[in-house]
């Protein structure tokens, strides 16, 4: 299946939150520009406050930029869409909806259900639920939770998947394993993938381009290119000094990353 | 319920391996699980041959109904019994276990009936005919059935058209208000003011300005109904989580879907137990309502048996009541069960 290749461009990005408790306002995101294309994973990262999800959520649609630009191929987004699936760090599953329930809901409301029952079909065997597709959510761990919530915006076919911190929740393996499975279905179709992360581990393992940022006010103070073939091996010497090059530009990480 | 078990050993249901890990019992244990099953049966006896040999201490008319009604308890126990022993022989031990587990109850249950005709029938203890004897009031409800059943119905015709009305009609304010800012602002003000008015406290308005008294009982029922389901369902809508609303936006929900597909389903839980609170605000509607105006319905009865002395006749409305009561509560329950079955299995 040939993927329809698609222009993100953040230009001149700022995005300001009043604050609830007193008069000042927040600024989350600070003139921030960035480009980037189908067949890209991109992984956000830097300390808590830096507004990586902010960006996401920008891109999603679910906020709008106090000032600049979020574009798609030229075209300013509006709103939120299927076409940029969204996957969060709570799995968010609709708790009175089976789990093919769940992956079908997208489909049910855009009226596109009938004639593509077997996309759903295909979304459960990806991931492997086939025996707990009428079970509830709340029957299921976190980690299979967030399988069908991957799945539930993946069945749309999103020229772009935003991945806010999916794997935050996990247990050490069950994320390294997730992390394997998200990068099979990644390289399937090659759609532009954003993931915001606050492991840099994960952001070198799975990302094309790592975007380091910091807080105070958000913005991206490293753009890097991680010129390694999939599968990557995370004790080899360039992965090391990848990680070592972004540990100095967040100041040895420990100082201001939680 | 036979779910899998995630284990693996493939295939096993909750019923086997809750049978696996139980112990085995003792046979003094065993002993003891046979005469806790065979003891409502033997209270059963008891209660009859109670009622058949100690001599009366007044008058008792038509004495078999009484009588009848024993046997036919006893009788269904049998059954019931003899239900659960085939199942089990046939392996499944679900029924059995629940005769098992209520076994006691039964049992206490027909010691109460014994007791109590002792105490009523046998000694007049308890003086006839002010708290009659079962055989009394088994007797009045028999004779007086056609009147009984028409007020039965009467009753319940007037529960259905004021709880339906006032469910429906607090739905729709209560999702309206909880998902509408400009709506909770109008509508506020009205539950704050009205709210804290027992639904009581209208009938006497009601008698002095409804047209019709049934018309008035209605509205009263509804009322109360009304001010439930809304506050309950505000409050579920207004309080679903957030996450819900974006999550579903992404995968592309319009605003309609959002409040059909997300907010309601999500609110299901608060809208239900508002419904359950209104139900019983209007059991207690509609009994203050037939007592003090309504000139039909089982309150109705009630009184007119009391104002007529005939004091048997008012416990058979009262049993009437509290089966018609029991029954509805316990179909809401079962709907509520079903709707929200997904939240059974938050267990693991």
């Amino acid at each position: 299946m040939e993927e329809k290749k698609v222009v993100l461009k953040l230009d001149g990005v700022s995005k300001s939150f009043a604050k609830v408790e007193n008069d000042e306002v927040t600024h989350a995101l600070s003139a921030v520009s960035a480009t980037m294309e189908s067949g890209e994973f991109i992984s956000l990262v830097g300390p808590s406050g830096c507004g990586k999800s902010t960006i996401l959520r920008l891109v999603a649609g679910l906020i709008q930029p106090t000032t600049g630009a979020v574009t798609v191929d030229g075209k300013e987004i509006k709103g939120p869409s299927p076409e940029r699936g969204m996957v969060f760090q709570k799995p968010t599953l609709f708790p009175w909806l089976t789990v093919e329930k769940n992956i079908a809901f997208s489909l049910k409301m855009q009226d596109k259900l009938k004639g593509n029952e077997e996309r759903v079909e295909e979304m459960i065997r990806v991931i492997g639920l086939e025996k707990f597709r009428d079970d509830y959510p709340g029957q299921l761990s976190g980690g299979m939770a967030q399988r069908v919530a991957l799945v539930r915006s993946l069945i749309n076919e999103p020229d772009i998947l935003l991945l806010d911190e999916p794997l935050g929740a996990l247990d050490a393996f069950t994320r390294m394993n997730m992390q394997d499975e998200i990068l099979k279905i990644w390289r399937k179709r090659k759609q532009l993938a954003i993931m915001v992360t606050h492991d840099v581990d994960e952001a070198i393992y799975m990302g094309t381009r790592v975007l380091v940022m910091d807080a105070n006010p958000g913005r991206i103070v490293a753009d890097i290119k991680i010129e390694e073939p999939f599968p990557r091996d995370r004790s080899s010497a360039s992965f090391v000094a990848y990680r070592n090059d972004i540990l100095n530009k967040l100041h040895f990480g420990g100082a201001k990353a939680e | 319920m036979s779910k899998q078990v995630e284990t693996n050993m493939e295939g096993m249901t909750r019923q086997q391996l809750k049978e696996l890990e139980t112990k085995e019992m003792t046979p003094f244990q065993r002993f003891l699980e046979v005469i806790i099953v065979i003891l409502p049966f033997v209270c059963g006896i008891l209660a009859i041959q109670e009622y058949r040999l100690v001599p009366n201490n007044s008058t008792n008319r038509n004495p078999n109904t009484y009588l009848v009604f024993l046997i036919l308890l006893v009788a269904a126990y049998v059954i019931y019994g003899l239900v659960a022993a085939i199942k089990r022989v046939r392996g499944d031990k679900g029924v059995y276990e629940k005769l098992r587990f209520k076994a006691p109850l039964f049992s206490a249950l027909f010691l109460l009936l014994a007791g109590y005709d002792y105490l009523t029938l046998k000694t007049g203890i308890l003086t006839q005919p002010f708290v009659p004897c079962l055989n009394f009031v088994l007797n009045a409800a028999w004779n007086d059935r056609e009147m009984l059943i028409e007020c039965t119905i009467h009753t319940l015709w007037l529960l259905f058209l004021g709880y339906t009305s006032g469910v429906v009609l607090g739905l729709i304010t209560g999702i309206t208000c909880g998902y509408s800012k400009r709506c909770r602002y109008w509508v506020d003000p009205i539950i704050k003011f009205l709210g804290p008015i027992p639904t009581s406290t209208w009938i006497p308005i009601m008698m002095v300005v409804a047209k019709s008294l049934f018309g008035g009982a209605v509205f009263i029922i509804a009322l109360g109904s009304w001010f439930a389901v809304t506050v309950a369902s505000m409050n579920g809508i207004a309080n679903v989580d957030k996450d819900y609303f974006e999550a579903a936006r992404t995968l592309g929900a319009t605003e309609r879907q959002l409040v059909f597909r997300v907010a309601i389903p999500h609110a299901m839980p608060s809208i239900l137990s508002g419904c359950t609170q209104a139900m019983s605000s209007s059991c207690v509607a509609i009994m203050i309502a037939e007592m003090l105006g309504v000139k039909s319905g089982l309150g109705w009865y009630m009184n007119w048996a009391k104002s007529w002395a005939s004091y048997d006749k008012m416990f058979a409305a009262l049993f009437v009541i509290c089966i018609i009561f029991t029954v509805v509560t316990k179909s809401l329950d079962a709907v509520k069960r079903h709707v929200l079955r997904w939240q059974n299995g938050a267990e693991k």
